[in-house]
């Protein structure tokens, strides 16, 4: 059953290679990825050769690959086709067989070998002598056997809890605390290394709790097998096989479980208020009503919100409380603003085939103007208070409030240009997306990654450079009476957004005039 | 025949190297109720995404009450309805939001497109469901709401793709109903289906469309010519498999 399944994965991954030129070239990128990340994971724990917390290093390290094992499938790369138990359910497959094959297909491919190669550092910063170097190779191997366990074991039991509607909705959410954690990760931890109130010394003792965790059991095992204590390290890679055997255990219950777990989406809740709101308002009210709805009851959108909320943190978080404060919190209020263009910049294909609704009512550039500028509308209802807020809790807790103004002034300029880029993008860009079980955040169809690169940095991008004269306005007039430039610059900021956003969407609208059909057969792709 | 409420001359799409639709000639004159009818992978869905402006043709014209549905999108589009194959809807909308929206996308003022909600919701048995989010609709719900939103502006010519594919016989009786009633009134149909039993029973005309071509088109008598349609279709069309004769595998008495 294992190498069946082994020889599915190799021939799902050749066939998708087959498919499209973006799909190579998506392949060989994510392969020159790996290796790097297998090479940099190499030679960093290679290095603490010596190196008095190289222990504790380790165990981050190992902790921290653990953890990306969870979240990574979450993130971007949805389930593995050969890991759906779904698609399995039909064939008369017994369960130990079947997870030993699913197992097997997990650790196939590029990423489970960097992983692999990477973490084999510790045989040259860790381990002394053969035996210590014999407990290196068993304790990587059960490190990379536990991630992909644990992996597997969340994602089953994701896969049964998204068999309702009200679960998937649950489910969805999950994604904001660890996208809270990994956001620590990429920005707050790499500020503050840079900046030396992060060094290796600062993990001295680190490990006092995470040394019993799985991976703290790997990383201390071949310490202890190298200081010459081959007992306790013997003894510590049993427990880690143990909670191995464990983990498999209950997620083999999950996935049996999965395979026979009935829908249950028709337990339904009823909505409350008879109308749309502000249907009266025309067509650009009556679209504006189904966007708002759409804000507050669609799960991807709260979640969207919440990361642009958390992002905006975290970027400022490590300057916020120094003389450097402005930087922080301009750049916290730009970033925010072009987050909201990146996550909007992909609408059609967001709503999918239900666009077909709208593309067989509207018609004719008007139509559409009023269609782009709904939308809009119910975007920047949410944007502008929220990010409001954020800018004027974060100038608070840099003890500069009326700071929060010059906040507030670039993210008004940066949500213009945000709406602008996204319905622009939207139309000229296009892409379906699809979600896949155990995956709350739906990805581009294979073969469309290009699209959504060009409009995630091109939404960046341009939003950033947008904003540039409102940051320069903000920083030059720094030395005139708050009173006075406050109230101008948040006005002509405000003004500066408006007309970005209204040049958006006449663009975007005599662009989806001529491309209407064409749209349609892209959000027709998108399942969702 | 009077005035055709469909004319479809010399429709053509490929998609690569694949010839879906190869040129296709089809008039339906208003007031019908025609079938389209085709095996797998004929040409249906994607001749009716191209009749109903939803697909670029490659060549070839459409014209819905004489309007040109390439030439004039917004003004066809004003005139017809479509129901796709999948009853993909907004599905954090209620049932009664949704078709609401669909009546103002379609220009109808506030009050008049609730009032035609509520009279849908009504004829097509949703109104105790009428406040539940569209997420949670079964198969058939979700296509009787695709009709309700389709017929929501009254349109004059209505297009339906597998419409009753997956609904349940108590559902499928109670969109037959309203369509029988829509045709009544002069309003011209024309739906794809499988179905060989319910385009005899329902359909004055039927087109049948094979590899991207229609192989037959006229009255449901003539298409028959004395036939079942079942039996015609497949004289036309061909039985594409031996029957299994070659799998001697197969079955209990084998070994």
């Amino acid at each position: 059953m294992a190498r069946l399944f082994v020889q599915l994965k190799l021939r799902l991954l050749r066939n998708g290679l087959r498919s499209s030129t973006q799909a190579q070239v998506a392949f060989i990128i994510s392969t020159i990825f790996a290796a790097l990340v297998a090479v940099g994971t190499f030679a960093g724990l290679a290095a603490l050769r010596g190196n008095s917390a190289s222990v504790d290093l380790t165990t981050v390290v190992f902790t921290v690959f653990a953890f990306g094992w969870l979240i990574l499938p979450l993130l971007a790369f949805g389930l593995d086709g050969t890991l759906d138990p779904a698609t399995l359910a039909l064939y008369p497959l017994r369960t130990r067989p079947l997870a030993v094959g699913l197992l097997a297909a997990s650790a196939t491919g590029a990423w489970p070998l960097a992983n692999l190669v990477g973490l084999l550092g510790v045989t040259i910063g860790l381990a002394r002598g053969g035996f210590g170097l014999f407990i290196a190779l068993l304790a990587v191997l059960l490190e990379v056997l536990f991630c992909i366990t644990l992996a597997r074991f969340v994602t089953a039991g994701l896969a049964g809890l998204l068999r309702s509607r009200r679960g998937k909705d649950f489910a969805a959410f999950l994604i904001i605390p660890i996208f809270a954690v990994y956001e620590v990760f990429t920005q707050v931890v790499p500020k503050l290394t840079a900046e030396g109130k992060l060094t290796p010394a600062s993990f001295a003792g680190a490990d006092v709790w995470m040394r019993w965790l799985p991976p703290g059991l790997a990383a201390h095992a071949i310490q202890d097998a190298s200081n010459g204590h081959p007992g306790t390290a013997l003894l510590q890679l049993t427990l880690l096989a143990a909670v191995i055997v464990v983990l498999g255990r209950l997620w083999i219950g999950s996935l049996s479980r999965g395979l026979v777990t009935v829908d249950t989406t028709t337990q339904s809740s009823t909505v409350r208020g008879a109308a749309l709101p502000f249907g009266r308002y025309g067509l650009r009210g009556t679209v504006a009503a189904r966007s708002w709805i759409y804000q507050r009851r669609e799960p991807s959108s709260i979640i969207y919100w919440c990361i642009t909320a958390v992002v905006m943190i975290a970027v400022s978080i490590s300057t916020i409380l120094t003389p450097r404060y402005l930087s922080g919190l301009l750049g916290s209020a730009a970033l925010g603003a072009a987050l909201i263009a990146v996550l909007h910049s992909d609408s059609i294909g967001m709503s999918g085939p239900s666009f077909g609704l709208e593309a067989m009512a509207l018609s004719g550039r008007r139509a559409l103007r009023a269609y782009f500028s709904g939308q809009n509308i119910a975007l920047g209802m949410i944007a502008v208070p929220l990010l409001t807020l954020i800018s004027f809790g974060l100038a608070a807790v840099a003890k500069h409030p009326v700071d929060g103004f010059l906040g507030m002034a670039v993210e008004l300029a940066g949500i213009g240009a945000a709406l602008a880029l996204g319905s622009v993008f939207t139309v000229t860009a296009p892409y379906p997306v699809e979600k896949r079980v155990g995956s709350p955040t739906p990805r581009p169809v294979d073969g469309y990654m290009g699209y959504r690169l060009a409009g995630t940095f091109g939404s960046l991008f341009g939003t950033v450079v947008a904003v540039i004269p409102v940051v320069l306005a903000a920083v030059f007039t720094r030395s005139d009476p708050a009173v006075v430039r406050m109230p101008v610059l948040v006005l002509c900021a405000a003004g500066y957004g408006i007309a970005l956003a209204w040049i958006g969407v006449r663009v975007a609208g005599g662009v989806a005039e001529q491309k209407l059909p064409d749209l349609y057969q892209i959000a027709v792709r998108s399942e969702l | 025949m009077g005035e055709p409420a469909i004319a479809v001359r010399g429709l053509r799409k490929s998609f690569g190297p694949k010839e879906a639709v190869a040129g296709i000639d089809l008039e339906i004159a208003a007031g019908s109720f025609a079938g389209l009818v085709g095996p797998n992978g004929a040409g249906k869905t994607t001749s009716l995404s191209m009749m109903t402006g939803l697909l670029r043709p490659d060549g070839g014209q459409v014209l819905i009450n004489r309007l040109d549905v390439w030439a004039d999108p917004p003004a066809a589009k004003a005139v017809i309805g479509v129901v796709p194959a999948e009853a993909r809807l907004f599905e954090r909308l209620s049932g009664e939001e949704l078709l609401e929206y669909a009546g103002r996308l379609r220009g109808l003022p506030v009050g008049e497109a609730r009032s035609r909600a509520a009279q849908l919701l009504g004829v097509l048995d949703l109104t105790a469901d009428a406040k539940r989010l569209v997420a949670d609709y079964s198969t058939g719900m979700r296509k009787k709401a695709t009709l309700g939103c389709a017929l929501i502006h009254n349109p004059s010519v209505l297009f339906l793709d597998e419409p009753l594919e997956g609904v349940d016989p108590v559902s499928a009786d109670v969109i037959r109903r309203l369509l029988t009633r829509f045709v009544g009134s002069g309003s011209t149909v024309l739906f794809s289906s499988h179905v060989m039993e319910l385009v005899e029973q329902v359909c004055d005309h039927v087109s049948i469309i094979n590899k991207g071509r229609i192989v037959a088109t006229g009255t449901t008598e003539q298409v028959r010519g004395g036939k079942t349609l079942q039996q015609a279709f497949i004289d036309l069309v061909g039985s594409r498999a031996d029957g299994g004769e070659g799998l001697s595998w197969l079955g209990s008495s084998s070994s």
